[in-house]
This record gives C-alpha cells, structure tokens and sequence, in this order.
C-alpha cells in the first residue's frame, strides 16, 4: 500500500472493469473505486451484442422511434430511426468481433464464464412500414450483404417456431450476438483483480485533487489515493466526476425499462428486434425484454405504462408468452451523449485524465474495445483503434474550465 | 383516466378486515384486494370452496372467530367492493395499485390506501428443507384448513414459540402422529413460570390448551431443542434433531438423534412482508423485536407517505388480535381523514383497540424476548445446503461471495443470483442478511435488502399486456411513414 497506483478507474460497471482489466492485463498498477449505485445501467442491461443491428437503428432505437413518432414528436425531416455514422460501425464490430477469444481468457484469468453465445439478430417486420424500413438495410448494409439474410414468412417460421406468422418476413444480421452483462462486468473485475489490480468497491469517490493542471490523486469517502492517472468511468454519473476536475461531460441518464420471464426450455434461438421490444433469451432461460429510452433524470423506477407495452409487444412477437409469468421489471440509467457515440481519451488541458463514458445503449458491447484502447492510452502505447472522433473535443465550446475560487 | 376509489385496502387478513370494517361502517366506499379467495388472511382461513364443513367445532377457535369477523364485516354492508382472488402487483406514488387477477388487470388510484399484506414464515435454511415433506407452519395451517385433510402421517413440528402448539395439536386433530414440538428456546409450558403480563392472555391460553391436549395424547415437548436435517430419496424419510446452546442456538451437531417420519413442520416465526409499504416508498426501518424491516409509522399508522397506512402483521408481527386492532385504528382514521366522521367520534371509536394494542404490545415485546430466533441458527446449513432455492444457491456459494468482498445483500444478489428469482429474496434474504452481518460484523442496516420489483405477485404477460386503465401507448405504426420517406 505504500506505492501509489498508476491509474485509478472511477466506476465499477462494464467499462471500468474493462479498462482495470486491460490495464492490470498490461502490467499497469491499477486500482478501482465503485460505489454500487441504483440504476447502474451494466445490472439492467439485456446483454445484446448487436453492432449491426444497434448501428441500423434497431434493438432500442426502434422502439424509441416509434414512441416519439407515436407521440408526435419527432424533429423535423427524420424519417426512420437514425443510423449511426460508419466510425461506430466500425468500433462495434471490432469489438464484438474480441468476445470469443475474450470470453475464454476470462475463463481462464477469472474463472467465470459470460455465457457468450452466438444468435444473430432478426428483426420482425409486421407490415410493409416495417418492409420499407428494412428493404434498404438489407441492400444497403454498411456491414455488407453477407451478414445479412431476408427470411420469407416460412422460412422465420421454420426457423424460430415460437415466433409469430403474423410476419411478412424477418431480417436477419449474422454475427450480432450475446453475452450475460453481470457477468462479463464480474468477470473482468475477477480477472483484473487476478492480474494484480486493487478493486475497492462501496466507496465513493468524493473528488479529484488538481494540481498544475494535472490530476495527482483521487479523493474518496475513507480516504485520498494519489495516483498517475484517473479514468472517468461513472457511467450517467460520469458528469459528477468530469465536474470534480472542472471538465464538462455532456453525458446525461437515459432510463431504460426491461421485463425478465420465469426460466423458460430453450424457445428462441436467436435475439429478436421488433418495433415494439426487443427479446433474448438468455442461458439461464429467462426471455429479457427491453425497453424504454426515457429521459426522466437520475430516476430508477418501472412504470405501468411500460411494463404493459413491453408485455404486448412480447406478445404479439411471440404469442405463447402470454401464459409465461413476469419475473420482475427493472431499470436502468444509460449513459447518453448528444451523438450517440461513446467519450474517450484525453481532455485539452488538463493531464491525468481520461474518459471511458457515454456509452449509452451499447456499453456492453463496447466494452472490450474501449479497455483495450483506454488501457493502450494509459501506457501510451499506439491505439488500435482511432480515438479522434471519440475525443471529448468533437463537442465544440463543452469544455469549460472551472473558475478558480 | 385511471378510476379513484376512496380507500383501497391490500389484505384481507385480521388487520384489513379490521380497516375495512371500521371505515366502512363509518360509511366510506371502500375496495378490499385479496389475492386469496377467500377473505381471512392468514388466521381465519376457511375451508376451499366446495369442501362441506361438517363439523366447525374441528377447524378451532380461529374459524370461529374469522366468522366473527366475517359477519361484522357482512354487516358493515354494501359499501365494500371485494376484489378476492386479486392481486395487487405494485404501488406507485403511494396511491396507484396495479392489480391482477388471472384473466384480467388493471390500475386502480386510491385516494388512501392501506397495506395489510401480513407476514411470511422465517426461511431457516438446514439440510434437506427443500425435500417434499417439510412445511413450513403458515403452510401447514394453510393445508389442514384449507383441504380438512392430514400432510403427512407422522411428524416432527421443530421451531420456535407458542404458535407452535397450535399447529402440532391441529395436525394431531387432523389423524397426524405427532413424534415431538421441539423448541429451540426455553420453555413456555408448566411448570415454567410465567410472565404476569401473559396472564389473562387468550393467545397463551389457547396455547396451553393446546400443549394439554398435546401431553395428555403423550406428544413430547422438548425446549432447546431443533431440527438438524430432512433425510429421504424423494421425500421426507426421516429427520436428525438435538439440542442447541441455549444462548444462541447454536446446533449442538454431537448429540443428534433419528426421528422417522415422513414430515417436518419448522416455525421459527415470522418475517412482515415490506414489498408493497416499500414500492410505495414509505421509508422502512429494521426492527429485530418486530421480526425485521418494517415501515415507518406515526401514531395512527399512518406511513411516511402521506395517505398511505400500514396495519397488522406486515408492519411489524404482533399477532392476530393486534393486527385487528390495528386494522380498526386506521380504518376509523382513515375516515376521519375523508371527513367521514367527525374527531371526537374518531377517537372515541380508536379508544377500545389502542388499549387493547397497549395490553398486547406489552405481551408480544415479552414474548419476543424469549423467542425470537438466535444467530446460531445460521449453522444449521451446511456448505451444499441450497440457501435462495429459486435459483438454487448453496450456502457455500454466499460464503465464497461474502469471502470475494461482497458487503451487501444487493452484491451478494449480483454475484451468485440469490434472490432473483420469483419469490425477489423472500426465502434467502434473511438468512443471506444474518450471514452478512456474522461474517462482516455490518449491521442490519448496511447490509441492507433486496429491494422488491414489481410484479411483486405473479402475473402472465398476455394478463399484463391487457392492463385496464393504462393508456396505449402509441396506436399509429411509426415505420409506416418510413415506406413514404424512404424512396
Ligand atoms: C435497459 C437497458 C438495456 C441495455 N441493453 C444493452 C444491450 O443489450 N447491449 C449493450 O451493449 N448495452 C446495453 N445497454 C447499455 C449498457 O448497459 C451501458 O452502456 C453500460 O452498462 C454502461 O456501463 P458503464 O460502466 O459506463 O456504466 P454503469 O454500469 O452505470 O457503471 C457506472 C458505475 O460507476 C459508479 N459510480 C458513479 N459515480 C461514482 C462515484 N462518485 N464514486 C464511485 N463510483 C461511482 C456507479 O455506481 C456504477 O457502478 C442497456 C442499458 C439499459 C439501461
Ligand atoms: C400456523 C400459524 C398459527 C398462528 N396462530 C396464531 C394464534 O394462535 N394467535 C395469533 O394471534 N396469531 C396466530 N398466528 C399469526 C396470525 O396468523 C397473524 O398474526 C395474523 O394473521 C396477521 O394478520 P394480518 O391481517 O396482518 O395478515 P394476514 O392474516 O397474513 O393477511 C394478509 C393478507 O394479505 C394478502 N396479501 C398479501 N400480499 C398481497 C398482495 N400483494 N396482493 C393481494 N393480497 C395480498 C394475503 O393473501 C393475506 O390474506 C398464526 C400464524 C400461523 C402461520
């Protein structure tokens, strides 16, 4: 305890134990602080791995699409849910493309497996909306015509029996998958701690010591930790932390609600995205079904509202849950930026101090890579994956200094 | 828009018969939810319907004291709409219920609404608890009044306190042999003395009654002693029990002896079921003497969440006669508060049950004293002894949790799955919460619970997705305007 850490990770969800794991990985002395936290969006989270799917507006941006349009209030001139730019595309495959070989190092390091599986994607197209929607996915996909497949209404059936035929056909994306969320966060905190990190969990960090420009320690609840380095992995409390050392973090809490089943024998076969939900049936045989975009501030409730319309939407992509039981209904609090797209890497000005935010609907997903890359900025070594569109920077006048008091 | 009703009350036991009654006969409409069939809770269970009662003499004091209340109740007139085989799913902003029955759903405002959800039995993990054949005492009483018939043919009733007697003499009464009442605590039966506040006591009496009839048929009541484990390949076969320190219960695993029979009744009393005070964010606080986490309460019962009243068992154990009493404080509040009756009516209708919760709350703390369950319980399991059964979690694995760093129920939940399942922690959180504050040497308080979700009942999602009450969402089809867009 005498020797300060090099780094220390602010936040113990996904990312900040992806970041402490490739980081010990490395050879870097690295120490965690998580105060566990309502709402923490790795705990709520389905667990899909759909870089396809997620960069074409499916899973969650769908279904928040037609809520907005059903409310209507969508800005003017958007027609269909927003696809995501190619770099994210690009960052997602990447990263999912990491899990198999990851899944069994974390096996090996941590003992734990995260019951990563390969399902692909369907999306459900109930009528010609949904074709028009899909028809220029299909010929058209960023990812390229192979990983994608357009099932007739027989084919679906055939392949996914429990699937509704009120279907004019189904959209498939191979290569999007998944994973059990806790358990890949548990996993890589397992394994970091296995490699030599100090994971300090129920503490809460309080502030951030600013000298010169630089951050030389990390105050928290039983004490500071001096450190070389901090790295912002708060998730939506990200801002809190940014704040501590005078930096903006245009990162707000994005509530998503999600319903689990009673373990059911395998029924689905692959992850199914619709316009109403989404579901996956996970290992343990529970169906997940998620979920809401809702912007209600730090609030972690369920509501009626969705615990219905995530019911009915289940239902009519799959009619025989209507007789499966409701294990519970939860929520969490995604971290979302102005574009959708993770903050990482540096901060103008000020020395010591990364972010690993905003990862908002995909941060389970996106996690492997951002602790690879951040873990790569730590030692200063050659990113693998360009950052310069991930830059805190990108959003222009963000960055304000803290007047000094 | 979501209909509002006066008073809406959850339970139908003792303490929300009591509500109902008291608020309705001062004349406010009033909508009592049950999830049950039959209204009674806990206590005064009638039979299932379609089983002729012949003789009542045989179903005991309590039923007849349920069709005491059954009738003020019947006579407290049209002012009630029963709701019975309906559950009530989960509370929002202190006042909108959503509430299942098995076809239908909906959500209901209350204007007040009182919690009267009772209690559940004291999960005590040992080896073999989860073989056919062992029941817990609430289960018991359940079956043999509900069915009229015997669940088992010999049987071995282990636990804690006086209701204890009432159960064995019951499944005596239904043709069970019963092997022995082990007590885990110290006597309560002559000849050892008794504190004076239990005399003229009717719950104490009935238990003497009980452990008389009990004795004169030969059935042994052995004090500090439990039940060690349930043995058999597809049920209960036989049972190993002894005795334990009389400090702290601890087992005294040396001295186990063989009993053979086919079932095991455990009652180590009751844990107040919290989920619906706590969905409704009234603030809890944990109370050892009351048997754990409870809500908050100001004088009349009312919650800290105003509007919202808690009553009987499932806001802190006091016992049948006590939640009844409870029940009839708030439900002559309650309609003080709607401008039903006038103050001085009010209390002069309050004074009979607070004196009478002035007697028993003195009864019940002595009572307490000497049986509420001890710390060395906990050694009952051992290391492959299933702890959360719903997701099947061993003790060894809540260890090894609790071992790896975890401080809290809710870490230990995210390590091992404890609690995930249906039954949200109502079987595992106690004992994961005892083990906890053993091993980390953490209060109650910070080690905290596991926090319900709704749907704290079960409900299907082809129910759910028909919920009365509730907007739709969106009725137009979005991508719809994407087929124009696109092209
Ligand atoms: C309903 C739902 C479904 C989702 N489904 C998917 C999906 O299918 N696929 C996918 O890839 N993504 C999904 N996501 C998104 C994904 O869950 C998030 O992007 C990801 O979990 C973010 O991880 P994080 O580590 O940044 O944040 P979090 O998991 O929220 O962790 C942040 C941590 O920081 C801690 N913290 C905060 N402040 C402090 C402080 N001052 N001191 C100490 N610790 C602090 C918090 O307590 C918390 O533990 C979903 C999200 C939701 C809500
Ligand atoms: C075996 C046994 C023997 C006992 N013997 C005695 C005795 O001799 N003397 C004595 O004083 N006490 C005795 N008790 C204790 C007594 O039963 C309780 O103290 C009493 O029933 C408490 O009344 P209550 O109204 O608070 O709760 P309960 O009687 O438990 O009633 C609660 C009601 O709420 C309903 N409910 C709960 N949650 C929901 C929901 N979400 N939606 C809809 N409905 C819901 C339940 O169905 C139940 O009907 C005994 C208990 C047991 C198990």
């Amino acid at each position: 305890m005498n020797r300060s850490p090099d780094v220390v990770v602010v936040g113990g969800g996904v990312i900040g134990c992806a970041v402490a794991y490739y980081a010990a990985k490395r050879g870097l002395r690295v120490t965690l602080v998580d105060r566990p936290q309502r709402g923490r969006a790795t705990s709520a989270s389905a667990g899909g791995l759909w870089p396809l799917g997620e960069s074409v507006g499916l899973g969650c941006g769908v279904i928040f699409y037609k809520a907005m349009a059903g409310l209507g209030s969508l800005p003017d001139g958007v027609h269909g849910p927003g696809q995501l730019p190619k770099v994210f595309l690009d960052f997602a495959v990447r990263s999912n493309a990491m899990f198999p070989d990851l899944a069994e190092a974390l096996r090996e390091t941590g003992g734990l497996d995260v019951e990563f599986e390969r399902t692909s994607l369907l999306f459900l197209m109930y009528d010609e909306g949904d074709v028009a929607f899909a028809k220029p996915l299909w010929e058209h996909c960023p990812c390229g015509r192979d990983l994608t497949e357009w099932l007739t209404p027989e084919e679906l059936a055939r392949a996914e029996p429990a699937v509704t035929r009120e279907v004019r056909g189904a959209l498939r994306f191979h290569g999007d998958d998944q994973v059990n969320p806790y358990r890949l966060a548990e996993a890589f905190r397992t394994s970091a701690r296995s490699l030599g990190a100090t994971v300090v969990t129920h503490t809460e960090v309080t502030g951030l010591r600013v000298e010169s420009g630089r951050v030389t320690a990390v105050e928290t609840a039983t004490g500071a930790i001096p450190c070389g380095l901090v790295v912002n992995a708060a998730g939506a409390w990200a801002p809190e932390i940014g704040r501590m050392a005078g930096v903006e973090i245009p990162v707000r809490p994005v509530r998503g609600q999600i319903l689990g089943t009673e373990a059911l024998p395998d029924v689905l076969s692959a992850c199914l995205s619709t316009t109403d939900c989404y579901l996956a049936q996970k290992q343990h045989g529970e169906v997940i079904i998620g979920s809401t975009t809702e912007e209600v501030g730090y609030e972690t409730g369920v509501t009626p509202a969705a615990m219905k319309a995530l019911a009915a939407g289940a239902v009519r992509a799959v009619p025989f849950l209507k007789d499966v039981r409701v294990k519970r209904v939860w929520s969490g609090l995604r971290p979302g930026t102005p574009d959708e797209l993770p903050i990482l890497g540096p901060v103008e000005g000020l020395d010591g101090y990364l972010n690993a935010c905003g990862h908002f609907r995909t941060g389970i997903l996106n996690a492997p890579l951002t602790g690879l890359l951040v873990s790569e900025m730590i030692a200063g070594a050659t990113p693998s994956f360009p950052a310069e569109l991930f830059l805190l920077s990108r959003f222009s006048g963000a960055i304000r200094r803290a007047d000094n008091r | 828009m979501t209909p509002s009703t006066p008073l809406v009350v959850i339970g139908s036991g003792p303490a929300g018969l009591g509500a109902t009654i008291e608020a309705a006969r001062a004349g406010l409409p009033c909508t009592l939810i049950d999830e049950a069939t039959h209204l009674g809770g806990q206590i005064y269970r009638t039979p299932s319907a379609g089983l002729r009662v012949t003789d009542t003499a045989a179903l005991g004091k309590d039923f007849a004291k349920g069709e005491r209340l059954r009738a003020g109740f019947a006579a407290a007139g049209g002012r009630v709409e029963v709701l019975s085989g309906t559950s009530a799913l989960g509370v929002w902003d202190g006042r909108e219920i959503l509430w299942a029955s098995e076809n239908a759903s909906g959500l209901i405002r209350a204007e007040r609404l009182v919690i009267a959800a009772g209690a559940y039995d004291r999960p005590v993990p040992f080896p073999g608890w989860t073989l056919p054949g062992v029941m817990t005492a609430g289960g018991v009483q359940a079956f043999v009044k509900g069915n009229l018939v015997r669940p088992g043919r010999r049987a071995l009733v282990a636990g804690t306190g006086p209701l204890l007697a009432g159960v064995a003499n019951r499944l005596r009464g239904a043709g069970a042999e019963v092997a022995a009442v082990l007590e885990a605590g110290p006597p309560w039966w002559p000849p050892e003395p008794l504190p004076a506040v239990w005399h003229g006591w009717e719950f104490m009496a009935d238990a003497l009654d009980h452990w008389q009839a009990l004795t004169a048929a030969g059935v042994p009541f052995i004090s500090n002693h439990t039940v060690f484990s349930a043995h058999g390949t597809e049920q209960v076969e036989r049972a190993s029990y002894g005795p334990v320190r009389p400090d702290d219960w601890t087992p005294i695993h040396g001295e186990a002896r063989t009993a053979g029979v086919d079932l095991v009744v455990v009652g180590f009393g009751f844990v107040p079921n919290t989920e619906l005070t706590t969905l409704a964010g009234c603030r809890h606080r944990y109370a050892p003497e009351l048997g754990g986490w409870i809500p908050e309460r100001v004088p009349f019962f009312e919650t800290t969440v105003p509007g919202v009243f808690a009553a009987g068992d499932g806001a802190g154990i006091v016992g049948a006669a006590a939640a009844e009493a409870e029940g009839r404080v708030v439900g002559v509040t309650v309609a003080e508060a709607a401008g039903a009756i006038a103050a001085s009516e009010a209390d002069r209708r309050r004074e009979a049950p607070l004196a009478r919760l002035r007697f028993l709350s003195e009864a019940w703390r002595e009572l307490d004293a000497r049986y509420r369950v001890r710390g060395g319980l906990t050694d009952l399991a051992t290391p492959d002894t299933l702890v959360c059964r719903c997701e099947e979690v061993t003790r060894g694995e809540v260890g090894a949790a609790v071992g790896g760093g975890a401080r809290d129920l809710q870490a230990v939940k995210l390590l091992t799955r404890l609690g995930m399942g249906p039954c949200q922690g109502r079987n595992c959180a106690p004992f994961a919460a005892t083990h906890l504050c053993q091993v980390t040497g953490r209060s109650p308080a910070d080690v905290g619970r596991i926090n319900p979700r709704p749907p704290v009942k079960p409900v299907t999602l082809g129910v759910l997705a028909r919920a009365e009450g509730i907007g739709d969402t969106s009725a137009t089809d979005p991508l719809d305007a994407v087929g124009g867009g696109a092209s």
